[in-house]
């Protein structure tokens, strides 16, 4: 939070938000309890409640794709006052969304962080000054980028205090929140990461690159899938065995893991964006290699993981089977239980492994994005000589499958897990070719 | 599930002649509202409602006392003449209220339908059958059991085509009852004949087990198998749909079994095979259609296979054993258009034959199916033989008809697997294939599974 501090950003810190913002810093300072149930918060939730009654104002993918195409300065002016204006409504009913919950799950840790750093968020893009100029879109292409990386401890933190907070959250209502949470969270990172996007293809433009035909913004028109599947493939079976430190003893720790067949129609190419796609694969290939790991502990060579691509007329399909042994856990009853975030349903929430997991990557100040990127820049850190926690460079923290589930559903696709019990595991993806049906997806 | 020995021993002819069905009862309608039910002659000797109404009335108030599976297999184990004159008691308390319900059903279906000649036949067997049940004199010896398992058999054998013959009458029907009430009635329907075959069949194998011990083999408790292998449960149905394939494509594709083919659990092989066969016809014919459509039908290029993975449930498991059974195959898979109808009888919704190859693929037929498919494919062969039959029935002779899986392959495999808490799942990969997911609960730990409509 030292940015609230930071004199370079005056418009933060302008007139009557001074109250707010100074409430918001004894919080994040002090014990978080008593910041919340400030009287001055709960009077200072006027603003909030402007912003609130204000209704979001959806742009369906086709009207980004279009406006994108021929970028120009007038376009990316509208397009930067769009996200400046819409975000802070955006935020705004989910700040409205967290209020409701009941007191004592806000109050759990974690959950206290993400309703300071929303608060914080919202307050300073509301003061954003119109944008004007190119000068001004820099600016603000760089004050949304620090705030979406300052935002990247949302999901553990929010994971954390889910997790906790269970017992006092039915499932259902639970996951629901957790949902409108993390697809509101994805559409303000879509349009966020799709206006820096398009500031960038200007800029190249203007310095003579023409702007790569192959993307407008941030979605790829022709995304291969089957060279995604083997980036991934790749990056996971270059790093070391024993990854997760969770070797049965005496299991062979210098074998080579499964490999990975690609098979179907293996020349596919759709237009979607790949940080969505590539995230889904990952986690699904993360699981499907470490079950089997486990699963054939003795053996001399792993199983192969099949990925079968299936090309439809409106959605593309990749199935994932592997020979983990299956979903059988005694801690789920269904393995779509193992994309909610209540531990209620999936008690492997509570284990102190996951907990503590979680609340380390809470506190980082890397947090966690949900993309390859970020795992990708985790492995290739010093392992464990370097780590005497011993913990995994990339720890487990359970995200993965629910993550993997809003990224599949939130253009309409979808995510489905067969198990096997006993033999293995078979993931079924399927997403909407963001070509043909644009109109109906809203961001 | 006589089936299991006769089909086992090649003799399976039990066909309802279906000819003689269209020659007996669909000139019904012809004659006109005129002609009563009396008029129609498979009609005469059975009980007139007002005889039948006290009857089911006093068994409607018999609270219902299911068997339970452990119950059925208790019988067994071990067999002895007091075990057998047990099941009796059993066989006459469940199966005539069992098949009351069905009566009860049948008499509340709207008056038009009630008119249909397969329905209102339907409606007399049942009468009959109910009757016969409910009245039948206690079963005190052996040889009086010998006599009422003699009935019975000829009970079951009448009433192996009830579900064809009754869908053949809604199918008439579409248009005074919505495909929803018409699935949900033949679902109810279909189960209610899966717990009238199971009750009856158990006690006539194990009548008959105990008449000729020879003839016992130590795996066997009645009619349910403690060690079914679905390997050679495999080999067995993909041997028969190879050859069906074959006759009517003229090709077909291998099957490759792997996973765990060395498991066994207990469970009943004539509904194994009843699934495993139903799953076959379509995968293999979707398999050889689709490789027609990419090949061209004379071409070295092979046939994918149709591969079967059997995973055997693991002992430390914390939830009910299941065995799984996934069908996969390249047979192009279904579109995402016709995924919400693969578990419709076909007959629900009517489609004429022209656009059944548009939508196209045996999946979709099990929603086109019926009437549509007949009428392109097997005009003048064996009538209706084909669509209707079931396992008992199902013949080489009846072609394209067979393999076509024609109607209610998928949803009535799906009411078997489900019977003792499995289930039947199915995942396309449009334009690549299919895959199908059978879960079967192993039977010996399964005892609480009630004998039951519901």
């Amino acid at each position: 939070m030292t940015w609230l501090l930071s004199p370079a950003k005056p418009f933060m810190l302008a007139g009557s938000s001074r109250r707010i913002l100074t409430n918001v810093l004894t919080t994040t300072r002090s014990v978080g309890r008593r910041g919340l149930s400030n009287a001055q918060h709960f009077y200072g939730n006027k603003q909030l409640e402007l912003y609130a009654a204000k209704e979001a104002k959806p742009m369906t993918l086709r009207q980004l794709v279009f406006f994108g195409r021929s970028i120009n300065e007038e376009r990316v002016i509208i397009s930067g006052n769009y996200v400046r204006t819409e975000l802070p409504v955006r935020i705004a009913h989910r700040l409205r969304d967290l209020q409701a919950l009941p007191y004592i799950v806000v109050t759990q840790e974690g959950m206290d962080k993400v309703y300071e750093m929303y608060l914080s968020a919202f307050d300073r893009f509301r003061r954003f000054p119109e944008i004007k100029t190119l000068e001004d879109n820099e600016v603000f292409c760089k004050f949304v980028r620090e705030l979406l990386d300052e935002h990247s401890t949302v999901i553990p933190n929010l994971s954390l205090g889910l997790s906790l907070a269970s017992p006092y959250l039915a499932p259902n209502r639970l996951d629901s929140f957790m949902r409108r949470m993390l697809v509101s969270r994805i559409s303000r990172r879509v349009l966020a990461e799709h206006h820096i996007a398009l500031s960038k293809d200007l800029q190249a433009r203007r310095r003579g690159n023409g702007a790569s035909s192959d993307h407008v913004g941030i979605i790829y028109t022709a995304l291969n899938i089957r060279k995604s599947v083997e980036k991934c493939a790749a990056y996971l079976r270059s790093r070391a065995f024993d990854v997760d430190h969770d070797m049965p003893k005496g299991a062979n720790t210098t074998a080579a893991w499964s490999e990975i067949i690609v098979d179907g129609h293996t020349e596919t190419t759709f237009p979607y964006i790949p940080e969505h796609l590539e995230y889904i694969i990952f986690e699904l290939l993360k699981n499907s290699l470490r079950a089997t790991r486990l699963t054939h502990a003795d053996a001399r060579t792993l199983p192969p993981i099949q990925a079968t691509i299936s090309a439809g007329e409106n959605m593309v399909a990749i199935r994932i089977s592997d020979q983990g042994g299956g979903l059988l856990l005694p801690q789920i009853k269904s393995p779509s239980d193992l994309f909610s975030f209540s531990h209620l349903r999936n008690s492997t929430r509570m284990e102190h492994s996951r907990l503590g997991a979680l609340r380390s990557v809470s506190s980082s100040t890397k947090g966690i994005t949900a993309t390859v990127k970020e795992q990708l820049g985790s492995m290739s850190q010093p392992t464990t000589r370097e780590r005497p926690d011993r913990t995994a460079p990339y720890p487990r923290i359970g995200i993965g499958l629910p993550m993997s589930n809003i990224f599949a559903t939130y253009f309409g696709g979808s995510l489905e897990l067969v198990s096997m019990d006993g033999y293995g595991t078979d993931v079924y993806l399927r997403l909407p070719k963001l070509g043909t049906n644009l109109e109906g997806i809203e961001v | 599930m006589l089936a299991v020995r006769s089909c086992l021993t090649g003799c399976c002819h039990i066909d309802l002649s279906p000819r003689i069905a269209q020659s007996t009862v669909a000139r019904g309608p012809r004659r006109g509202f005129r002609s009563s039910t009396r008029s129609n002659p498979t009609v005469e000797n059975s009980p007139t409602p007002a005889e039948i109404a006290p009857l089911l009335d006093k068994f409607a108030t018999y609270p219902a006392r299911p068997v339970t599976l452990s119950t059925l297999l208790s019988l067994g184990q071990p067999l002895t003449p007091q075990s057998v004159l047990n099941s009796v008691k059993h066989v006459l308390s469940e199966v005539p209220r069992l098949f009351g319900q069905r009566v009860r059903a049948l008499e509340g279906l709207p008056f038009i339908v009630g008119m249909n000649p397969f329905i209102a036949k339907t409606l007399v067997a049942h009468r009959k059958a109910f009757q016969l049940l409910a009245t039948y004199p206690p079963v005190k010896s052996l040889g009086d059991n010998a006599n009422f398992t003699e009935q019975l058999e000829i009970l079951v054998q009448t009433h192996v085509n009830d579900i064809p013959i009754m869908a053949k009458g809604f199918q008439e029907c579409s248009r005074y009852m919505s495909p929803q009430q018409v699935s949900d009635f033949l679902d109810s329907a279909i189960r209610n004949r899966i717990a009238v075959r199971l009750l009856a069949e158990q006690h006539i194998a194990l009548s008959r087990d105990l008449q000729n011990p020879s003839s016992r083999t130590i795996d066997h408790i009645g009619v349910v198998h403690m060690k079914c292998s679905p390997r050679s449960m495999i080999k067995m149905c993909g041997s028969f749909v190879s050859d069906l394939c074959e006759a009517t494509l003229g090709s077909s594709p291998e099957i490759v079994i792997d996973g765990d083919g060395d498991a066994t659990f207990a469970y009943i092989p004539v509904h194994l095979e009843y699934i495993l066969t139903e799953i076959l016809k379509n995968s293999f014919r979707a398999s050889v259609e689709r490789h027609h459509k990419l090949y061209g039908p004379s071409t070295d290029h092979p046939i994918p296979p149709v591969v079967l993975t059997i995973a055997s449930p693991n002992s430390s498991s914390p939830h009910p054993a299941v065995l799984s059974i996934r069908v996969r195959d390249q047979g192009g898979g279904v579109s995402p258009a016709n995924i919400p109808h693969i578990f419709s009888y076909s007959f629900t919704t009517a489609r004429s034959s022209d656009d059944a190859d548009e939508i196209g693929g045996p999946y979709a037929m099990q929603h086109v199916g019926g009437s549509a498919a007949i009428d392109s494919s097997m005009r003048g062969a064996s009538g209706t033989g084909g669509l209707f039959s079931e396992i008992v029935g199902r013949g080489v002779q009846t072609g394209m008809g067979t393999i076509a899986g024609l109607g209610y392959g998928l949803p009535m495999s799906r009411l078997y697997a489900m019977y003792f808490g499995g289930s039947l799942d199915f995942f396309s990969l449009d334009g690549w294939g299919s895959d199908v997911f059978v879960k079967l609960r192993c039977l010996d730990q399964a005892g609480d599974v009630h004998i039951d409509s519901s």
